[in-house]
């Protein structure tokens, strides 16, 4: 147990309202400039095409579903938007700067935030340090000060605490502030790592799959923050997920992949009416 | 006084964050530090200035070093005796050419060079991880030493080959050579040893430590997440190394007086990596367990069986000495693996609910 849940001793409430993250921007659904861009992307390992030819964009302020079959290249996806897979072909135009290829380190400095699908958190750390890396960017105080703990390092981490107990609010995570993550169940663990990656401010949030293996409680908690983060905050969010019911409700826009190829986009309710992503579902009867 | 947090309201995010934030903690670390520095230099014996405290001072910098790299960065590394020989041959190099900068200045830069040395010799940690890593790190310590052999450069070609600790004052006092009293070397390298440890403290609980153990724990995420991994890590190499060098300075010219490449061998880096894990990986607290435990416990069970009247052939007694020890080794790793630092922390947490148990 963390020295301050036992009823010994309470942080005071921050003296600050957890604000917009990168900036109150209008939802453009139907935008009139994506905030990203990709163009005819083909990614392969060896003989195996992951990404076929894959053209589609991201709108500023609205979430997108990615969804297909296991093994449709949505994750492969995810990871060629942030620079961890490089295409053979095609380009990613993203806040109007094309680039071909990018470290994941760079897309993360240029607003591009992300969770996976196996839990990729800090094992060995507490939840609050597990999200106040996520604030590594926005910090600058030099190694020599940090190491003397003195002035503007100290300085900055304690506005950079606030920001990070802000989020620790609004994902209402308060109690496991001190534990290793390690410890921590299943589904809280999701949402810390959906707090990591919010603590970056990013402008383009990037979900892999961030409802699996959880039961319907938290799936409906789950959701309830990334509407809440969209709506709030602006943020634009890309998303993968298996589960029907919650990629029609929230999402505003959906892409349906199929061995690497996209074979549908187009709103919820149109590709639910779509017979080639019925068939890719549920597979064609030759006769 | 029961330990005991009742009570203890922390109000501010500078009080959530100190190092020690419950009072007891900072009373005993104080008094601790307090007994260290005004009794134990008036009362401890030559014999346990010179045999005991000295070199658990030594090697609690050096395992705070390697702490740094191994168990806050993940960085396997079996270096550490390379870029402690580093360390103690560019001071002797620098103070035998240039005897007017101070002496301990000196030890800094030699601290500096063996950070420099260590970020060459962390460049592989881009590509391989773990074993191979250590493996790799292998180079520096055969390279470094042979390096110090052969070239007589370093050793100012004197025929013995050997780096002896020239007579240096600083403010009017001996702090080396044969002439300085241990009780000087002792508080010279108290000073340190605190100055460092609590510079070590700050670097983890801050912006570095968290990229550290962000890269250790998911090096992907970390990368993911804005944290340049080769940064972070020659980061932690020259720091790490910067901690080893001033050991091994330290360790020629605070404790031993003299010192040689063999001084520095491989047994050193093992045995600074056993101190690591045996003390806890990723604790500063656990470095300072672990290098008490392996230079401490043995002359404790060399001294403890005449203590209590028993008398046996030294031979028998050595090797009953060397059982005992690993016996204890193997039983403190299987108690706990996550070392002596966790072991504390367990009976911290016990004595808080002590004596009403829920």
């Amino acid at each position: 147990m963390p020295s301050w849940a036992n009823g010994s001793g309470r942080l005071p409430e921050p003296e600050f309202i957890f604000l917009p993250l990168g900036g109150l921007r209008p939802m453009s659904q139907n935008g009139k400039t994506p905030l990203l861009q990709a163009e005819n992307i083909s990614l392969s390992f060896g003989g195996l095409n992951a990404l076929i030819g894959i053209s589609f964009e991201i709108h500023s302020g609205e979430i997108l579903a990615i969804i297909g079959p296991n093994g449709a290249g949505k994750s492969s996806m995810l990871n060629v938007i942030n620079g961890f897979y490089h295409p053979q072909v095609g380009t990613i135009t993203y806040k109007g700067v094309t680039r071909h290829r990018m470290r994941p380190h760079e897309a993360a400095a240029k607003g591009i935030a992300r969770t996976f699908q196996n839990i990729a958190l800090f094992k060995g750390m507490s939840t609050l340090d597990n999200i106040m890396t996520g604030r590594n960017l926005k910090m600058r105080v030099n190694f020599l000060l940090q190491a003397l703990h003195w002035g503007p390092a100290r300085k900055e981490e304690i506005e950079h605490r606030k920001f990070v107990e802000g989020i620790i609010d609004f994902l209402e995570i308060q109690a496991i502030r001190g534990v290793p993550v390690g410890r921590l169940p299943y589904g809280l663990q999701k949402r810390v790592e959906l707090g990591r990656a919010l603590a970056s401010e990013p402008d383009l949030l990037l979900l892999d799959e961030p409802m699996a293996g959880m039961n319907n409680e938290e799936k409906e908690d789950m959701c309830r923050f990334i509407l809440d983060v969209n709506d709030e905050f602006g943020t634009t969010i890309a998303l993968i997920e298996h589960d029907m019911g919650v990629v029609m409700d929230i999402s505003h826009r959906v892409i349906v992949l199929d061995y690497g190829r996209k074979i549908a986009e187009g709103t919820p309710a149109e590709v639910r009416a779509n017979q080639v992503v019925i068939d890719a579902y549920l597979g064609v009867s030759h006769d | 006084m029961i330990y005991r947090e009742t009570g203890q309201f922390k109000s501010s995010y500078v009080s959530d964050q100190a190092i020690f934030p419950l009072s007891q903690d900072r009373w005993m670390v104080f008094s601790v530090m307090g007994v260290a520095f005004f009794v134990v230099p008036f009362v401890a014996s030559e014999y346990w200035l010179q045999a005991v405290l000295i070199p658990f001072l030594v090697f609690s910098m050096a395992t705070i070093g390697l702490n740094l790299l191994t168990g806050y960065a993940g960085q396997v590394s079996l270096g550490t005796g390379a870029f402690m020989a580093v360390g103690a041959y560019i001071t002797y190099k620098i103070t035998t050419n240039i005897p007017d900068i101070p002496i301990l200045v000196v030890f800094l830069l030699a601290g500096l060079v063996a950070a420099g040395v260590g970020i060459i010799f962390g460049l592989p940690s881009l590509r391989i991880k773990g074993f191979y890593l250590a493996v790799a790190t292998l180079a520096a310590q055969f390279f470094i030493t042979w390096l110090f052999n052969k070239v007589g450069w370093f050793y100012n070609n004197n025929p013995s080959g050997t780096i002896i600790a020239p007579p240096r004052t600083m403010f009017g006092i001996m702090i080396t050579g044969p002439e300085a009293t241990a009780e000087t070397r002792y508080l010279v390298g108290l000073a340190f040893v605190t100055f460092f440890a609590l510079l070590a403290k700050n670097l983890v609980r801050g912006r570095i430590g968290r990229a550290w153990m962000a890269i250790r724990d998911m090096d992907i995420a970390a990368e993911l997440m804005g944290i340049r991994p080769l940064q972070t890590k020659l980061l932690a190499f020259a720091i790490s190394s910067f901690y080893c060098g001033l050991a091994g300075a330290m360790m020629v010219f605070l404790w031993l007086g003299s010192g040689e490449t063999e001084t520095f061998a491989l047994d050193v880096s093992f045995q600074v990596l056993f101190m690591v894990i045996i003390g806890g990986l990723g604790s500063i607290l656990g470095s300072f367990l672990g290098a008490a435990f392996i230079t401490i416990l043995p002359i404790l069970l060399t001294n403890a069986p005449p203590m209590v009247g028993i008398v046996m052939p030294i031979a028998l007694s050595k090797h009953l000495e060397e059982i005992i020890f690993g016996c204890l080794i193997i039983y403190f790793l299987v108690v706990e693996p996550n070392g002596l630092a966790r072991l504390w922390q367990i009976a911290k947490e016990k004595l808080r609910r002590w004596p009403f148990p829920y």
